[in-house]
């Protein structure tokens, strides 16, 4: 753990709120109360979204809750998200998983005790997770060598872009990792780790294939919705994606240029066509977002956008307390609703483009 | 009576050693644990620090396959940055003051240039050779770059400051910059080896720096990064100029600045 605690971090740029709604819905859906996503209780869209994406992390079909979990490691490791990392870890220890092999995976040793099959899946999740560049169809090799079959790669990828979401909502906000960091080492944590473990694994489900409905086939970046068809994630990508183009705190054409520019940054030509086409329904003329696009500012943008879509290049690849003061600034500047929005824009589409790995052509 | 006492003996030795042995070999296992755990860090540490001069998939390519000879073409935009006049300047002024001058330049131009997503490749003498696009994917590298380039001038200007009030020579920089395809890999020996990019970019942007002597103009850019920048830039054309080891004239452009809005 000394290396993740070693990444600079901001102090937290977010106040977390108590909300009666949010723990309810909490209760209902992953057996506690909200806990850290009262980070963003100040819009409910976005609290929702990562409940939902948390119970998504809870729900297996093909893979097994292990190698799950040591994939969500690899990630946060791989987006320097102490926070996520710290969490994971966490409930790793808790339930039972050895601390030398978590230390083996942060210190990505090759000679490491991982199965061909373990270290095919975290290899392609680490380097679906950089995206830099973005990865070919033929990534699917390794994994199909290692035994990991369609349905199964479909899933992995919904991991990691799963992952790939908590990363920057939980980086760029700068949630405070310590607790989490220390948690595991207390004598109280660990005189209760088999009951809290044993506890948690009941939490731990296995899902069964579910097909996407006729209007879940349809919104915002419909193609990769299509893509994770059965599982999950499908459902609840397409409802957070509706509810993220519902939300009034932001414009639609805001949103979709900020979607726009992450996928011109990571070459994601499917993702920054469809929010091209998701700018121009919103009143952004081609010329307008082309230059947008070519140089992060146009005459046609506003002085949110100005703002905003530079932010959003940066939210793709970065330093953790770098981004955290531009973010800092950010929210100085527009205010905490508005700020929540972006983050929670920018997640997705770093996500999405991630996600883009399996999407269905449209 | 004896036979018995002398097998418990027996037994209780060889046990006792067995006992101290396996203690042994534990503190030893032990010992060996903390010592690949603490390699493990270092090497884990040293990936970090190279993944600031090298992309991850070079790193881990290195890693898990050593060191090969294998290059990539990619396109990046060449930045070069020299001092002007520096070498008569190194001829009066004393070896400890001239090499802090030069280590508080380097420090300024770097921070310059890391702060616009630029990645210093190395020093050259007096010269940095700054790549845009080579270690991740930029479809902004023009702009990053120039912006890269006015910043240096900026931060040039404030240390010139600081040199004038110790009574120190101040400095003049000239930066060329330039677009296209460079091949990027581990070049050099098997004592010394570098991620770097090699090709006619990088000649042609060191060229375009050397005319920052001839023409007006403290940054000096080709057509193909001229070509890619936000219409803010204020850029002034210089024409066609003959270039050495280039057949054809280049089209240069200064950039004059940024009008923010």
């Amino acid at each position: 753990m000394a290396l993740m605690r070693e990444i600079e971090w901001e102090p937290c740029l977010l106040e977390p709120r108590r909300d009666e709604a949010l723990d309810r819905r909490a209760r209902a859906t992953l057996g506690r109360r909200a806990g850290a996503l009262g980070y963003f209780a100040g819009l409910p869209w976005l609290a929702n979204v990562a409940m939902d994406f948390q119970s998504c992390l809870m729900t297996r079909v093909h893979l097994d809750h292990d190698l799950a979990d040591l994939v969500s490691l690899a990630v946060s490791q791989e987006n320097s998200c102490r926070y996520c990392f710290a969490v994971t870890r966490m409930f790793l220890i808790l339930l039972g998983y050895p601390p030398r092999r978590i230390a083996q995976l942060e210190q990505q040793l090759v000679t490491s005790e991982f199965s061909d099959r373990e270290r095919a899946a975290l290899d392609f999740a680490r380097r679906l997770s950089r995206s830099n560049p973005l990865l070919e169809p033929s990534a699917r090799e390794p994994l199909a060598r290692a035994g990991f079959a369609e349905p199964a790669i479909r899933e992995l990828t919904g991991l990691v872009g799963v992952n790939v979401f908590y990363n920057r909502l939980s980086t760029l906000p700068a949630l405070p990792p310590e607790t989490m960091e220390a948690l595991p080492e207390r004598w109280r944590t660990r005189l209760l780790r088999p009951l809290l473990g044993r506890v948690m694994r009941r939490y731990r489900f296995h899902g069964v294939p579910v097909p996407l409905t006729a209007a879940q086939r349809q919104g915002p970046f419909a193609g990769v919705v299509a893509g994770f068809d059965g599982l999950q994630i499908g459902a609840m990508l397409h409802a957070a994606l509706e509810a993220a183009w519902a939300s009034p705190v932001l414009p639609a054409r805001t949103k979709a240029l900020m979607f726009a520019v992450v996928a011109r940054a990571l070459g994601c030509t499917r993702t920054e066509a469809e929010a091209r086409r998701l700018a121009r329904v919103a009143g952004v003329g081609d010329g307008d977002a082309e230059q947008a696009l070519a140089h992060l500012d146009s005459p046609g943008l506003d002085a949110l956008e100005r703002l905003v879509l530079p932010f959003a290049r940066e939210t793709v690849w970065y330093q953790p307390a770098a981004i955290q003061r531009r973010a800092r600034e950010l929210r100085e500047t527009i205010g905490v609703e508005r700020f929540l929005e972006v983050v929670g824009i920018a997640a997705l589409a770093n996500a999405v483009c991630r996600l883009g790995f399996v999407a269905v052509e449209r | 009576m004896n036979v018995p006492l002398t097998l418990l003996a027996g037994t209780t030795t060889a046990l006792g050693v067995l006992a101290v042995s396996c203690w042994r070999l534990r503190v030893q296992a032990r010992v060996l644990r903390r010592r690949l755990e603490q390699s493990a860090q270092d090497l884990q540490q040293l990936q970090m620090a190279f993944s600031r001069f090298a992309p991850d998939e070079v790193i881990e390519r290195v890693i898990a396959d050593g060191v090969e000879a294998r290059g990539e073409k990619r396109e990046v935009t060449v930045l070069f940055a020299d001092l002007v006049g520096f070498t008569a300047l190194g001829e009066t002024l004393d070896p400890s003051v001239l090499v802090r001058v030069l280590n508080g330049y380097f420090a300024r131009m770097s921070t310059a240039i890391s702060l616009h997503r630029g990645h210093v490749s190395k020093f050259i003498g007096d010269g940095i050779l700054a790549l845009f696009g080579a270690l991740a994917p930029n479809p902004w590298q023009a702009d990053d770059a120039v912006h890269a380039g006015l910043a240096m001038v900026a931060a040039l200007e404030d240390y010139n400051r600081e040199l004038a009030a110790e009574g120190l020579p101040t400095l003049a920089l000239g930066v060329g910059i330039h677009r296209g395809a460079v091949v990027a890999g581990l070049v050099g020996s098997r004592d010394l080896m570098e991620f770097t990019v090699v090709g006619a970019t990088v000649n042609l942007a060191a060229r375009v720096q050397s005319l920052t002597r001839d023409h007006d103009g403290r940054i000096l850019v080709t057509a193909a990064v001229s070509a890619a920048l936000d219409p803010r830039f204020r850029l002034r054309p210089l024409g066609e100029v003959g270039v050495k080891g280039v057949r054809e004239p280049v089209r240069v452009v200064a950039v004059d600045g940024f009008a923010l809005p």
